[in-house]
């Protein structure tokens, strides 16, 4: 492994291990120098990189706890009433959702709680019984399954979506390939989208979710498949994004991230969201 | 422009690289020419124009089908409605020009003492009309087997079906034996005249509806609103 492989693969795990930006990037630089001057293999003064960012996370008591983000901006998304029936059986009974700029909402509940049905309303992809939904500003969705072209390659999808958004050829590739760099996904050229594996699907769907910047993210359980890794990459793009001021509705029935979002909706049990 | 071109260009893409359907959409044609070559010259030439029409159908259907999954996505993504039906259409009157020139080709060199314009303007309406038809049915039986089921009753019963009788001017390639009857017979005008307005007036009103079932199944819906 020579020194760049080994400093991004160091880069990617003390993301992974929860470390700042900041810090990571003074440990890498750190790290950079010494193999510059020293002239040795990276494997032999450091070790592997995952073993080296462990190390780094536990000589910092642990991974990252930043606070939540405290100064949400103005709403992004106001969804209000939303009721839903299905074959004479209520699926969302008057449900309320507002998220603000740089605000992560998670919609929980249990299998046939009608998660996807208000991701898909909020959308716009299905219409609800009753209730209005008002976006300030674009909209980015990542569907569950499918929401790609069988017969293209990744670069492809960049393009096509892209372009919806005015960018350029050469800008879009650059977005996507920038976004799938994030998930530790570099996408082949020339390998359609039938031929991907699930997880690495779902990398290419997220992608495109978020290409073009939009100001709130729609994300229907889209780590469906993912590894370990790639899961914690994912998390630490959501907060990046919410750093950067997006309002984002995060599908999940995985719990353990909820101590790290703004707000609960809970579709299971209560109707209100709670913060 | 942009987007209507960058959306031909992605569904060029997707139809070229289904090399196996394409190879049996270029010898389905070949299949109905050569049926009929060896009693009935002339009617090989109306039998391979109805195998284009069904080829060209078939491909709009699966190319529609096959596009559902993507087009919400699209349109979240900036893209009107309009933008990807045309863009769709490009695409597929690009594949059917491919696919109809070495039949033009053939007819050119295979057969004699016809009328070769208004063989080419069977094709081209050929073009026009089974795009948009195949598409439209993609759009009204969003499964593939049944869509494919109609288009089969359509297309039979537009071989079978005597083109003197007036219901089969309801039938979409109706033009193709009206305007193959001035070619090959080299009758009065008349034929062509009406082939000519069917096929144009199918073309146009296939078009249209095409246009409004896109419109209507991508659009915002009225619960949903952008500040």
């Amino acid at each position: 492994m020579n020194h760049n492989a080994w400093l991004a693969a160091l880069t990617g795990e003390l993301r992974r291990h929860g470390v700042g930006p900041d810090l990571t990037g003074h440990v890498v630089a750190e790290a950079a120098t010494h193999l510059r001057e020293s002239g040795e293999p990276p494997l032999r003064v450091f070790g592997p990189p995952d073993v080296y960012a462990q190390a780094v996370a536990d000589s910092l008591g642990g991974p990252d706890q930043r606070p939540p983000h405290r100064q949400p901006g103005p709403v992004r998304l106001a969804a209000q009433g939303i009721s839903k029936r299905y074959r004479g059986r209520t699926v969302l009974d008057r449900v309320d959702l507002t998220v603000r700029a740089g605000e992560i909402a998670a919609v929980v509940g249990a299998n046939g709680a009608g998660k996807s049905t208000f991701l898909r309303i909020c959308a716009g992809m299905l219409s609800p019984d009753a209730g209005t939904v008002r976006v300030h500003g674009t909209l980015g969705y990542c569907p569950q399954a499918g929401g790609t072209a069988e017969f293209l390659d990744p670069d492809e999808h960049f393009v096509l979506v892209g372009a919806g958004r005015g960018l350029d050829r050469a800008a879009a590739r650059r977005a996507g390939r920038a976004g799938a760099a994030v998930l530790d996904w570099s996408p082949p050229a020339g390998t359609q989208a039938r031929h991907l594996s699930g997880g690495t699907r779902q990398k290419l769907n997220l992608v495109l979710a978020q290409l073009g910047e939009p100001d709130v993210l729609l994300l229907d359980e889209p780590y469906q498949g993912f590894d370990r890794g790639t899961y914690l990459d994912f998390w630490h793009e959501v907060w990046r994004w919410r750093d950067a001021g997006k309002a984002i509705v995060v599908v999940t029935h995985l719990l353990n991230q909820l101590d790290r979002v703004d707000i609960v909706l809970d579709l299971t049990a209560a109707r209100e969201p709670r913060a | 422009m942009t987007k209507i071109l960058v959306v031909a260009e992605s569904a060029l893409r997707e139809l070229l690289r289904r090399r196996s359907v394409l190879l049996i959409l270029l010898l389905l044609p070949l299949a109905f020419y050569l049926s009929r070559r060896g009693d009935h010259l002339g009617q090989s030439i109306r039998f391979v124009c109805l195998g284009l029409g069904w080829a060209l159908s078939t491909a709009a259907l699966f190319a529609g089908s096959a596009a559902r999954g993507m087009e919400p996505r699209l349109r979240l993504s900036g893209y009107r409605s309009l933008h990807l039906v045309l863009g769709r259409l490009l695409a597929l009157w690009t594949v059917g020009a491919l696919l109809s020139a070495p039949y033009f080709v053939l007819i050119l060199v295979d057969q004699h003492d016809v009328r070769y314009g208004a063989i080419a303007l069977i094709m081209v309406l050929t073009v026009a009309v089974a795009t948009p038809f195949g598409l439209l049915l993609s759009a009204a039986l969003p499964r593939e087997l049944e869509g494919t089921l109609v288009l089969l009753t359509i297309v039979g019963l537009q071989m079978v079906m005597d083109p003197a009788d007036t219901a089969t001017r309801a039938l979409p390639f109706w033009f193709s034996r009206e305007i193959g009857t001035y070619a090959i017979d080299h009758t009065d005008g008349g034929y062509l005249t009406r082939g000519l307005t069917q096929g144009l007036a199918f073309a146009v009103a296939l078009t249209v509806l095409v246009v409004v079932a896109a419109a209507v199944r991508l659009r915002q819906r009225r619960h949903l609103r952008f500040a």
